[in-house]
C-alpha cells in the first residue's frame, strides 16, 4: 500500500502581488468507496475517505471543501488565491478514521 | 488458511470451497447448475442473493437531493463554465474544471460550489466553499462516476442566487467499485 498522506502543493514561479493565482494540490489517499471487495478474501473494503479538506491563507479560512466517496484516489484539486500579502498558506486535509495531514507553503508575491 | 478464519465462518469456508471446485462460473451461474432443492449447497447459494442486496449503497435520486439542497430556488443556467471529458474511458477517473465569470467582491461573491453526478448512488459528489480572498469561483478536482449521467456544477452567490451547469459524461467502466 502506497503511503497515505504523502502532499504535493504547486504554485507559480512568480507571483505579482494582487494576481489571482491557481494552486495545485494532490495528496496519496486511497479514497475507498466501501462498495469495493477484497478479490482474495471476497470482503467488502471499508469505507475511507478524506471528508473535509480547509486552506488557510495567513490566519484566515479562506476556504473549505466537502468531499464524500466520489472523489477519486490521490485526489488532485486546483483552487485559486488572490496573492495580496506575504502569508504562509497552510492546506489540511481530515479523513474519516482520524487521519490529518497538512502542508504549509509559503506565498511570497512580488 | 488459518484455524480461526475456518472456525469463524463457515459460510465463507462453504464458499470458498464451492468456488474453487467450480473454477470461474460466477454466482448466478452456480445457482443455475445446482437445483434449489439440491442441500446444503442449494441453501446456501440461494442465501447469497439476500446478502448482497442488503450490502447495495442507498440510492438517492438527483431531483431529491436537489430538493433538499436547495429548496425551490431557480437554478440559472448561465455564467458557469464546466470542461468534461466527452468520454471517459474511466470513471474512478473523470477530471472536471469549473469557472465562472461571477464577481468576488465582498459585497458579492461565489459562497459555494457543488458538483452533483445524477446516476452515482449519492449524487451529491463534493461542494467548496470560497471568500472573496479566493479571488476567482474556479475549482478543478476529480472525481468518480459510476456510470454514463449528467454531471452539474452550481454554483450558489452571497446573495442566495443559483447558477449552474451540466455536461453530459460517458462512462465506459464505473469508477464506483462493487
Amino acid at each position: 500500500m502506497p503511503r497515505i498522506g504523502k502532499i504535493k502543493i504547486r504554485v507559480p514561479r512568480s507571483i505579482h502581488k494582487g494576481e489571482v493565482i491557481a494552486i495545485k494540490t494532490l495528496i496519496t489517499h486511497p479514497m475507498e468507496t466501501g462498495f469495493r471487495k477484497d478479490k482474495k478474501t471476497k470482503k467488502k473494503i471499508p469505507a475511507f475517505y478524506i471528508s473535509d479538506v480547509s486552506m488557510y491563507y495567513g490566519d484566515t479560512l479562506i476556504s473549505r471543501a466537502d468531499w464524500t466517496i466520489a472523489v477519486s484516489t490521490n485526489p488532485f484539486m486546483t483552487f485559486y488565491v488572490k496573492a495580496d500579502k506575504t502569508a504562509p498558506l497552510k492546506i489540511v486535509w481530515k479523513d474519516i478514521r482520524g487521519g490529518v495531514y497538512e502542508k504549509t507553503i509559503q506565498i511570497k508575491p512580488q | 488458511m488459518k484455524d480461526n478464519e475456518f472456525s469463524n465462518s463457515r459460510r465463507d469456508f462453504l464458499k470458498r470451497t464451492g468456488l474453487a471446485s467450480l473454477g470461474l462460473l460466477s454466482c448466478s451461474a452456480l445457482s443455475a447448475a445446482i437445483p434449489s432443492g439440491n442441500g446444503r449447497l442449494g441453501g446456501l447459494l440461494g442465501a447469497l442473493g439476500p446478502d448482497e442486496a442488503q450490502a447495495a449503497p442507498e440510492i438517492i435520486d438527483i431531483k431529491d437531493k436537489l430538493r433538499t439542497t436547495f429548496g425551490s430556488r431557480k437554478v440559472e443556467m448561465s455564467h458557469v463554465d464546466m470542461k468534461t471529458p466527452i468520454i471517459a474511458e474511466n470513471g474512478a477517473v473523470v477530471p472536471i474544471k469549473i469557472s465562472s465569470d461571477l464577481p468576488m467582491n465582498s459585497g458579492d461573491y461565489v459562497k459555494r460550489i457543488y458538483i452533483f453526478a445524477d446516476k452515482n448512488h449519492n449524487p451529491f459528489i463534493a461542494s467548496m466553499d470560497l471568500t472573496p480572498a479566493n479571488g476567482k469561483a474556479a475549482l478543478a478536482l476529480r472525481i468518480k462516476m459510476r456510470q454514463t449521467s449528467q454531471v452539474r456544477a452550481i454554483l450558489e452567490t452571497s446573495n442566495g442566487k443559483l447558477y449552474g451547469s451540466t455536461k453530459t459524461v460517458k462512462v465506459t467502466i464505473g469508477g464506483c467499485g462493487g
